[in-house]
């Protein structure tokens, strides 16, 4: 291993070092502590664009990494790297943080409630976000993916609604349960590996080499087989993150009580470390395993997609609603990534960055008018569009991405699963593809009940429409629904030779096995 | 008759009168301070200055003791190597934490001054316990331990339960003590050793092995498993934990179980995990099904708890569950006790940290902190709520803590050695326990205050300690290469 930049390092820890200085702020300056947060948003975007721009596409490996010798004893390093299925998600994350500041801006006049602590937790979060996304070391992505979590429970916890307490309890139990088991198996893919090779290493790289027994004669031999316990003690944790149905009630719960801030985070960059996590352990280090439980997935999957898309419908909370889109639209990685299909896999890799952003606008939305008018009632709302005019255009355009116009990102990431799903499994296919329509319908009623119709409301006098920081908030995420969606090759481009690599090694191994 | 027959010292050389010295500093301590604490009006913190520096000097003393080589003194019932050493300087350094706490927590709860001399002589059985390989000489040593737990429990004059406390820990921990030495004299009548290791050599040329020795055993074992509060035996934790002042319990809860568990382990590699016998899979079994057991009742029973103090004596006997679980671990091939004393480590600074941030908001005689009135504290205090923040991810095993790098160690240990469904249950167990200690984080930071509020008295000594405590559990959970390696080192 040897380091050949350490510029990931920086991504990671530069939120953290703001934390710090953010600590040592005089309680005088507290009012300037978002501008904080937005410079370090800032410099980490800037510093994920240069990490963008160095990133060399043709190479389908590892790049960028930077080793440093943490447990040796134990075989755990310190080991982060870039390949270009990571490229993207931290890509999304560098963005859609300041966009997330910017758009949540606290109003003038309105009450701080410990406001260090706040900025302090969002930076936290940040520097937990890239660390699991960029870590090339099992032990590091666990020690990330735990550390995530302490930030979004206090910020849930204290900053949330009505029913934070139950919702934060819940969010961080139901994420425990998952990520125990994956200890366990980490503890014992550790332990092959210095069985096997003398030293004991968590890296990926040593670690996707283990061939872990796998038995597929009877259900009951393949579930006492070493790489079907170890694919579903990750898969547990991963789908609970996703959330899979039926593991997917916290999602709903924590959505609607966390702050606006937290749920953009929570949609945009936190349920992607459940697919990611799939991506890129569950399903190529147990491969087998992984295809001989696809159907059940797809099936979940192709479930959450029709279940969500119902759950949304029914709702009268518009941020409910949007929660429950989230569960619909993330139905749709599932299903791409257990179709087994280069053209699906690949897809569900553009979704999780098109749902971040679709999701993160839509919140964004939702946090627009709960500010204003403090309900997020649907039938308190109605003919706003005179009212707010770019809020209703913010508002379609995330609506479009959302409900997968072509044109929009959203289109993108869903078409490539569901033409790769249809050539595989199109049964399922063709359900999932029912999830477009239903799509369609609740996100449209939704902007209906909102912008469109007569006006209920007599008090819209003080509704004022997007000021300044939230206008440029919306462009941003604006440009990117569109630029995916016209210039998909110019942001995905730089992924094609991993995606290409990834796909062909697992469909190989899969290949091999007798079951196909 | 010649002296040297009485007073057989002269045959101790330079090396091992050096190694002995932490021993005699601690000793010598504990004696001045009890003579000192009787100054009428400063006697207190005269005693606190005496202890506190003995203290120092014996850590210092032991620390460049770390460089001799290893002896083995009184016909080798005394071993004092490189591990040994390591725990004493462990034990030393828990002492002082606890002196620290204890400082400003005696005056205000009414506590004699000779509760530091007390300290220093428990934490001299300790010593001596850790370091011992003989079965009586561990009789001696957890005696002297034990006597100095049981008054320093009682030692809250005017609190009921105090009084109840001591009581009950002093008739159980006799009774436990007493086993032990009978436990010890069936074993040496059967196989004609106290010497641990001896009788290791013995047993395992042997394929068969009498009654007496098994009840012996037995009797060992189950004194054991009531020092560190197992499952059937661990009635006696919640209400000593509650009833003793806090800087008592914190101590206890850290140094006490410390000491008896790496004891335990010794009996146990020694006596329990011996292949050659088959009679003594009953035992290793046994201590399967109380680590499973001592896990799931600890952490069920804990969820219930109301009272701060309370909930973390169940908390520390779901602990001794995972400990068991490692113990267990050390039946493999090559098993080590280093992820043992590990965890040991890390949790009794957790445990010590804890412990001090709760007595920085009691009120004299109090018996325990209610939930309700830790309500808001954390907003209130942020960064005295932030270090208990710390303590309490620490002891649920959340990473950037040490509490996780000991849980990992632990555990990764039970599965290196085959154990994969005691882990398994261990990890979900956790997941209870995750939701224990995130209850009081919720009720720092989440709630509102109520109308019970705890008041802060401020103590020096108390957050000093705490501090230390603190910054040591996140030192370790994130650098932790220095000193897992140290302890893989010393415990070869």
């Amino acid at each position: 291993m040897e380091t050949t930049s350490t510029l990931l390092t920086w991504i990671i820890f530069t939120p953290l070092i703001f934390s710090f200085i953010a600590l040592l702020f005089p309680t005088a300056f507290e009012g300037k502590l978002r501008t904080l947060t937005l410079i370090q948003t800032l410099i980490s975007a800037l510093l994920a664009t240069v990490m963008y721009f160095q990133f060399d596409g043709s190479l389908a490996t590892a790049q960028m990494q930077h080793f440093m010798s943490w447990l040796p004893d134990w075989g755990l390093n310190y080991i982060v790297s870039i390949d270009g299925i990571s490229l993207p998600l931290v890509m999304l994350t560098a963005y859609v943080a300041p966009v997330a500041i910017l758009g949540t801006w606290p109003s003038h006049g309105v009450e701080l409630k410990k406001e260090k602590f706040f900025v302090m937790m969002l930076m936290f979060l940040q520097t937990g976000m890239y660390g699991t996304f960029l870590a090339s070391d099992l032990f590091l992505f666990y020690f990330f993916w735990e550390v995530v979590l302490i930030p979004m429970f206090f910020l849930i916890g204290i900053w949330g609604g009505k029913e934070r307490i139950y919702a934060t309890v819940k969010f961080f139990l139901y994420t425990m349960v998952g990520s125990l088991l994956m200890l366990v198996a980490i503890f014992y893919m550790v332990k092959t590996s210095a069985d096997l090779n003398g030293i004991a290493s968590a890296s990926f790289s040593n670690l996707s080499k283990i061939p872990f027994a796998f038995d597929n004669r009877s259900l009951l031999l393949a579930l006492q087989s070493p790489q079907v316990l170890l694919f579903l003690a990750f898969a547990l944790a991963f789908v609970i993150k996703v959330p899979m149905v039926p593991f997917h009630t916290w999602l709903p719960d924590a959505h609607v009580q966390a702050p606006t801030v937290g749920s953009v985070f929570l949609a945009a960059v936190l349920l992607k470390l459940g697919t990611y996590g799939l991506m890129r352990i569950a399903i190529p280090f147990f491969p087998q395993a992984a295809y001989y439980f696809r159907e059940f997935f797809i099936l979940m999957g192709v479930i959450g997609i029709i279940y969500g898309a119902f759950c949304a419908l029914a709702q009268t909370d518009f941020k409910k609603l949007v929660a429950y889109s989230s569960v619909s639209h993330m139905g749709y990685i599932m299903l791409g990534l257990f179709s087994f299909q280069k053209v699906a896999m690949a897809g569900s890799l553009y979704q999780m960055i098109n749902h971040g952003i679709s999701a993160g606008g839509l919140f964004l939305i939702v946090g627009f008018l709960y500010e204003r008018l403090h309900t997020r009632n649907l039938s308190d709302f109605g003919g706003l569009s005179k009212t707010v005019p770019l809020m209703a255009i913010g508002f379609m355009i995330m609506t479009l991405s959302s409900v997968a116009l072509p044109g929009s990102n959203g289109f993108v990431g869903e078409f490539p699963i569901l033409l790769g799903a249809f050539q595989v499994e199109p049964m399922y296919a063709l359900f999932a593809g029912t999830g477009v329509i239903l799509g369609a319908v609740y996100a449209l009623k939704a902007y209906q009940l909102v912008m469109l119709g007569p006006a209920t409301r007599t008090d819209l006098d003080h509704l004022h429409d997007l000021n300044l920081k939230e206008i440029t908030a919306m462009i941003v995420l604006t440009l990117f629904v569109f630029g995916i969606g016209f210039f998909p090759k110019t942001f995905f481009g730089k992924s094609d030779s991993s995606l290409n690599v990834y796909t062909s090694t697992i469909l190989e191994k899969v290949g091999t096995n007798e079951y196909q | 008759m010649n002296i040297n027959s009485i007073f057989p010292l002269q045959s101790l050389g330079y090396s091992e009168i050096m190694q002995l010295l932490p021993l005699f500093i601690i000793s010598l301590g504990a004696v001045f301070s009890l003579i000192i604490g009787t100054h009428k009006e400063k006697g207190h913190s005269f005693a606190f200055l005496t202890s506190f520096i003995f203290l120092v000097c014996a850590i210092v003393q032991s620390l460049l003791n770390m460089q001799l080589v290893d002896v083995s003194i009184l016909g080798g019932t005394l071993a004092l190597t490189q591990f040994t050493k390591t725990l004493s300087i462990m034990i030393l350094f828990f002492a002082l934490i606890a002196v620290m706490l204890t400082n400003g927590q005696d005056k205000k709860e009414g506590l004699l001054s000779e509760i530091y001399a007390l300290i220093l002589f428990a934490s001299a059985g300790m010593i001596l316990m850790v370091s011992t390989t003989h079965l009586l000489f561990m009789f001696i040593a957890l005696e002297i331990m034990s006597l100095a737990i049981y008054v320093m429990v009682a030692m809250r004059r005017t609190s009921q339960f105090s009084a109840e406390a001591g009581l009950k820990y002093f008739v159980l921990g006799g009774l436990a003590s007493a086993m032990l030495l009978y436990g010890s004299s069936l074993i040496f009548g059967s196989l004609g050793s106290f010497e641990l290791v001896s009788l290791a050599k013995i047993l395992s040329g042997m394929n068969t092995i009498s009654p007496i020795f098994l009840i012996g055993l037995g009797l060992v074992v189950a004194a054991m498993l009531f020092k560190i509060g197992a499952f059937p035996f661990h009635g006696w934790v919640p209400d000593v934990y509650q009833g003793a002042a806090t800087n008592v319990t914190a101590f206890m809860g850290a140094a006490v179980k410390f000491t008896a568990f790496l004891a335990f382990a010794k009996i146990a590699q020694n006596l329990i995990f011996i292949s050659s016998i088959p009679q003594l899979k009953w035992f290793q079994n046994f201590i399967w099904f109380v680590a499973a057991a001592t896990m799931i009742y600890g952490n069920f029973v804990a969820i219930a708890q109301t009272e701060l103090k309370r909930m973390l004596s169940f908390s520390t006997i779901a602990h001794s569950g995972y400990l068991l679980i490692g113990l267990y671990a050390m039946n493999a091939k090559d098993g080590s006790t280093s992820s043992l004393v590990l965890y040991l480590f890390f949790y009794a600074l957790a445990n010590l940290g804890s412990f001090a941030i709760i007595s920085l908001f009691e009120e004299k005689n109090q018996k325990d902190l209610h939930l309700e009135q830790i309500a808001g504290l954390g907003m209130k205090h942020p960064f005295l709520g932030a270090m208990l923040t710390v303590f309490l991810l620490s002891m649920a095993g959340i990473p950037l803590t040490s509490g996780f790098i000991g849980k990992y160690g632990l555990f990764s240990s039970a599965v290196t050695a085959g154990e994969v469904p005691l882990v398994v249950i261990a990890v979900l167990t956790s997941v209870v326990s995750v939701f224990y200690y995130l209850r009081v984080i919720v009720y720092l930071f989440m709630k509102e205050s109520g109308k019970e509020v705890a008041k802060y008295n401020p103590i020096t000594g108390a957050f000093i300690a705490a501090f230390v405590s603190a910054v040591a559990t996140l030192q370790f959970g994130i650098f932790p290469k220095a000193i897992i390696q140290f302890i893989k080192m010393i415990s070869r």
